[in-house]
């Protein structure tokens, strides 16, 4: 779950990582408390799920109560990219003479913690590394809840920093770090972690993606879970414990699985053929009847599908289940075709059922033999 | 001869009175698996399936001599339950659950290896040695025995592979689910040695997928020291960058980490035969068996 800048700073101050003031505020009526609070000029910023608020006009300036008044009521008004604006944060206006990049993730190779500085930093940590690789330290970490001064100052040494800021980088550092481990992160980046005209070293701007299968120890964050995505397709289908995955934005193929491989290799051979998916659900284990049928009617809501494939290798799953379900939905979805596979466990039961509901569905025995269906249906 | 799990097994299933555990403890009698002892925390003193269940799994090993651990524990407990495991001399430790915390495993990772510990999993089916024995929840109808070699990232892409296999009548010796997470307990490097050395085994099927290096890494490995040939498949060529499908390990990263392309070439180039697809891996071992 990746959190919105807002609730990155929000745990950010609750480690105590030295950043910026700020307030979050969902009403027009709220922004009269901040007035007062902070100094002018602020920056008032749109807390979507999406990148280049700036150019749609996500992030303005004010320089008085007035301007705040104002510019704040209108962001929140506004929807960007579809989104709508829930939330705007409200931070004091910072005079900066450097921006670098500090980070915190995995790396699945060694199976440990991974520390990645750059004292260039502002923009995309990839655009950094391509531009000046010699410029970037990327040091494994050793296994632990905390981080220690020599690996520290190995990473001072590797790029140069002045040792006028070494105490607060190793301060933010340390702080991150218990912040990246206690929290579950996948990333703890501080993007750009800048030096004020001042002097100090401040998170400006944060980026925190918390491990979901980790959430359920996190219910401060967790609650704010469903509020950022942005597809209710992925709502809809959380709600009954399947993954939606939206595939393509072109395409007309759903594909309902049980199971990650396999869905992974129905979008691969149908791919192979030229054909497009536009979508695709995972079932997990052992779907019953209700649940398949809600399922279907969440990949036939999708306006872009038209052929639903249903690729099933039933170990707990249970094929005579997966039949029910479509009995059960196959009045209410308006799929142009539906092919489905059937194999494993109670496989013959199922394919009775199917056969009795009768219309056009198409039966295909193997994989292989779906996407052939799927092929020769196109083709026509 | 075959590995991990086999005729001499003996086997602690920990959750078995879960309702999973107790279900597939079943399955696995059935199967020929010696199922030693159970393990749920509270329950001590009780008996399933006449299986004698402790509260520790110290206990279970002491009495029982037992060599392997499958846990049947839901993914908040799999820490706890398999450094449980780990801290009381089980040798081979297999974790099945769905959805455990990344950091829960990175730590579980490096512990195993401290202690000398094959820890399998999670996310997995298990491990199966066809017509000897099982640990895991895998339909252990469509295995059959023989003499190839399947470890997979991917339960359903494994099924469908040795589902192809048993109809063109090619058994398998042992399969191991290393399972869909992003730090699995072993990894395919991890596991490689055990088939090189296996007498059982003439052929090893790697179903790979996106994200993560394992499968490069176990290029790498395949060039200097693996003699028997090796098939992989690598799903999820199609699939968008920078979102998880399905399998927490089954992303590629924005900067192109993980993706297919890399993988495949650098098994290429340790000349490890790519498949397609399924089928494909069929077509491939035909020629090989």
């Amino acid at each position: 779950m990746k959190l919105l800048e807002y609730k990155a700073h929000e745990v950010f101050h609750e480690y105590e990582v030295p950043s910026i003031k700020g307030f979050t505020v969902s009403t027009p009526e709220e922004l009269e408390r901040v007035d007062g609070k902070l100094e002018y000029p602020v920056v008032i910023k749109a807390q979507v799920q999406t990148g280049n608020r700036g150019k749609a006009g996500g992030i303005k300036f004010a320089e008085n109560r007035d301007q705040l008044l104002k510019q704040g009521a209108e962001i929140l008004g506004m929807s960007i990219k579809g989104l709508e604006v829930k939330r705007i944060f409200i931070t004091e206006k910072v005079n900066i003479d450097k921006e670098m990049y500090l980070s915190f993730t995995m790396d699945r190779k060694t199976k440990l913690g991974v520390l990645i500085f750059s004292p260039e930093g502002g923009v995309d940590i990839n655009e950094i590394v391509e531009k000046n690789p010699e410029k970037v330290a990327k040091v494994i970490l050793p296994a632990g809840e905390e981080i220690d001064d020599f690996t520290l100052q190995y990473v001072i040494d590797k790029t140069g920093l002045k040792q006028s800021y070494h105490d607060e980088f190793k301060n933010i550092c340390k702080k991150l770090y218990r912040m990246y481990v206690h929290y579950d992160c996948l990333l703890a980046e501080i993007n750009p972690l800048v030096i004020t005209s001042e002097g100090h070293l401040k998170a400006l701007d944060g980026k925190v993606d918390i491990d979901d299968n980790a959430l359920y120890r996190h219910p401060n964050v967790k609650e704010f879970r469903d509020e950022i995505t942005e597809n209710p397709l992925v709502l809809q289908a959380r709600g009954f414990d399947f993954l939606y995955i939206p595939i393509k934005d072109r395409g007309n193929i759903g594909v309902i699985s049980n199971g990650s491989g396999m869905i992974m290799s129905s979008i691969d051979l149908i791919s192979k053929r030229g054909m497009e998916v536009t979508c695709a659900l995972d079932l997990g284990g052992g779907a019953t009847a209700d649940r398949i049928q809600e399922a279907l009617k969440i990949v036939a809501s999708n306006p872009q599908v038209d052929t639903i494939f249903i690729n099933i290798f039933g170990g707990i799953t249970r094929c005579d289940e997966i039949a029910e379900g479509v009995q059960q939905s196959i009045d209410e979805i308006d799929t142009n075709r539906l092919v489905i596979r059937l194999e494993g466990t109670n496989k013959e039961k199922g394919l009775q059922i199917i056969r009795n509901i009768g219309g056009n569905i198409e039966l295909v025995d193997g994989l292989y033999e779906g996407v052939d269906a799927l092929a020769e249906g196109m083709n026509k | 001869m075959s590995f991990f799990v086999d005729e001499n097994t003996r086997l602690i299933v920990q959750g078995i009175t879960g309702r999973e555990g107790t279900f597939h403890t079943e399955q696995m009698q059935q199967y020929g698996t010696n199922v030693v002892a159970g393990v749920t925390p509270g329950k001590g003193g009780t008996e399933v399936l006449g299986v004698p269940v402790y509260n520790t799994v110290r206990e279970a090993m002491e009495r029982h001599e037992a060599n392997a651990s499958v846990l049947f524990v839901p993914p908040k407990f799999l820490y706890g339950a398999a450094y449980e495991a780990i801290m009381s001399g089980v040798p081979l430790v297999m974790t099945i659950a769905e959805g455990t915390p990344v950091h829960d495993m990175l730590k579980l990772h490096h512990l195993a290896k401290e202690k000398g510990v094959q820890l399998i999993g999670p996310n997995s089916f298990g491990v199966i040695s066809p017509g000897k024995a099982k640990a895991g929840f895998m339909a252990h109808r469509i295995f059959s025995k023989g003499r190839v070699g399947v470890m997979s990232r991917s339960a359903t892409n494994c099924y469908e592979t040795v589902f192809l296999l048993k109809n063109a009548g090619i058994g398998q010796s042992t399969v191991v689910g290393v399972g869909g997470d992003m730090i699995p307990g072993s990894t395919f490097v991890d596991v490689l040695p055990f088939y090189e050395k296996d007498p059982d085994t003439d052929v090893v099927i790697m179903i790979g997928e996106i994200g993560g290096s394992e499968e490069e890494l176990a290029a790498e490995y395949i060039k200097k020291y693996v003699t028997k040939p090796v098939i992989a498949l690598i799903a999820g060529k199609n699939a968008p960058k920078d979102t998880s499908m399905g399998h927490a390990g089954a992303i590629v990263s924005p900067d192109g980490e993980g993706s297919a392309e890399s993988k495949e070439e650098k098994l290429r180039a340790a000349g490890v035969h790519i498949a397609e697809s399924t089928e494909d891996i069929l077509r491939i071992v035909k020629t090989l068996v």
